[in-house]
């Protein structure tokens, strides 16, 4: 069975009464080619795709609160510079029309390149359950082990926080072009008080968060002797694999090369 | 409304768990349909509009070549459910001649010695289309953002940037993409 409810409320009570056995549906440019490969065989479906208020951005108190459909295409026009950036990285105009935030936490892909983005912005999440009202949690607490997270069967992800006012910046080293998994993506942010958040992809089980590097470039100023320091942390904190794509060896390395290039272009000299 | 969607649109009865009622305007005509819920647009227009037009190729999004417009934006017909079509407005590249008249696409397509298999050509048509609606004038990085959802595997991209080059330069007298 295929429901297809027009507002949030009518799909939050849904997926609370069905629980696992519905399976949320956005953009579908995961599940789809899962559908296609004989790899997603539904019980029910809800598609999410046309509740209305999916797409809305509001700004306030200097953070904008991102609807659970917005889309990457509605992301490459946020002035939110890591955000924006993993979002255009992210296939073509097909699928960047289609794609999802949420479907990007939702797939919880160790490459997931939204992903990465907020976690360097420190960005907060709303899980909501029908009858329940809604939970807020960090992004950072959301990812538990290789495609597993803390969305529970009975949830939606309802909204996404993410501070408007920090300086950030993103990038990933991969293919180019649609075929676009990323070898090692990174982002990093820095709050107006000087807190930074430090994130990479494809280098752990899941998208991953270096507390360690960020410790150490919250306690001092920033010089290019601590963006060497913090690139070679960076790198012990990290869990790569070896598979076709690169060696644990190189994701490792391009990690530290990956946040120096970030912090040296756009962090040192209060740049930005 | 549809019979398996509730009066707000929400919960579907339980008489029916696999067909779904499809009801879209395409190219411009509204077309209605018994389909199994889970077919995708790709194949609801190939296989139940004879609209074939629209190619299907790897199925996972990575070619571009089932590429039409929903609502005005390209999409990969592979990767969304007819179902998720109800009532919008999808453009093929059957809506893209007028007649016997080609669009301005088409026409530098041929002349530029775009195509040879041609199979990538009607999602390239119509990717070039929603970029040049977007971007009458495209800079460097816009053209690359708008066209890099497609591949072709004979020509190379040399003959197609040229013909989309050279269409924007007759942008946007050529009929309106519907
Ligand atoms: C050709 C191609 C290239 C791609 N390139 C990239 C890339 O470069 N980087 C990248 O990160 N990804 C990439 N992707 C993957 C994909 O586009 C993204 O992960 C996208 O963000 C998924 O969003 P969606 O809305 O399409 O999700 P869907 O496929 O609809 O859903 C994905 C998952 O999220 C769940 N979900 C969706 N919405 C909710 C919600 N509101 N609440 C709870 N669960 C929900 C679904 O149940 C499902 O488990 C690519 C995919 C393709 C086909
Ligand atoms: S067939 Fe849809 S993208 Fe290849
Ligand atoms: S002409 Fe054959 S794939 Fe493009």
């Amino acid at each position: 069975m295929l429901y297809q409810p027009q507002i949030l409320e009518e799909a939050l009570t849904l997926k609370a009464d069905l629980g696992g056995d519905v399976d949320a549906l956005a953009g579908g440019t995961d599940l789809l080619v899962a559908l296609s490969r004989g790899q997603w065989r539904p019980k029910n479906v809800l598609d999410l795709s046309r509740v209305v208020e999916r797409s809305e951005i509001r700004k306030a108190d200097s953070r904008f609160s991102l609807a659970h459909g917005v889309t990457h295409a509605q992301l490459t026009r946020l002035p939110v510079r890591a955000l924006a950036e993993a979002a255009l990285s992210i296939g073509g105009p097909q699928i960047r029309n289609r794609g999802t935030l949420a479907g990007n936490l939702g797939t919880a892909s160790p490459a997931g390149d939204g992903c990465v983005a907020l976690l360097a912005l420190h960005a907060e999440m709303e899980l909501t359950r029908a009858g329940r009202g809604s939970r807020r949690l960090p992004v950072r607490d959301f990812f538990l082990d290789y495609r597993r997270t803390e969305l529970r069967p009975e949830e939606l992800i309802t909204r996404v926080v993410v501070p408007a006012d920090w300086t950030s910046a993103w990038h990933k080293i991969g293919k180019r072009g649609s075929v676009n998994i990323s070898v090692v993506c990174a982002a990093v942010a820095r709050s107006p008080q000087g807190r930074f958040g430090v994130a990479f992809g494809s280098v752990g089980p899941y998208p991953l968060t270096a507390p360690k590097t960020e410790a150490l470039l919250n306690a001092a100023a920033l010089t290019p002797e601590l963006i060497d320091e913090a690139a070679a942390m960076a790198q012990t904190e990290v869990s790569p694999i070896s598979d076709h794509r690169a060696s644990a060896a190189y994701r490792r390395a391009m990690c530290g090369t990956l946040l120096r290039r970030l912090l040296t272009e756009h962090f040192l000299n209060g740049r930005d | 409304m549809p019979e398996n969607v509730s009066e707000h649109g929400g919960a579907a009865s339980p008489a029916d768990d696999s067909i779904w009622h499809w009801r879209c305007k395409v190219n411009g005509q509204i077309i209605e349909r018994d389909l199994p819920a889970s077919t995708t647009l790709l194949h609801a227009l190939r296989d139940h509009c004879s609209l074939t037009g629209t190619k299907g190729a790897c199925e996972e999004g990575e070619c571009g070549s089932c590429t039409v417009l929903l609502d005005g934006a390209p999409v990969n017909s592979c990767l969304v459910l007819a179902a998720q079509t109800q009532d919008c407005q999808v453009t093929t590249i059957e809506a893209m001649a007028s007649g016997r008249k080609l669009h301005i696409l088409q026409d530098k397509f041929l002349a530029a010695g775009a195509a040879q298999c041609g199979y990538c050509t009607p999602g390239l048509i119509m990717a070039a289309a929603a970029l040049l609606k977007q971007h009458p004038d495209p800079t460097p990085d816009e053209f690359l953002q708008g066209m890099e959802g497609n591949i072709c595997r004979c020509t190379g991209y040399k003959a197609i940037s040229e013909a989309i080059r050279q269409a924007a330069q007759e942008w946007p007298t050529p009929p309106e993409v519907p």
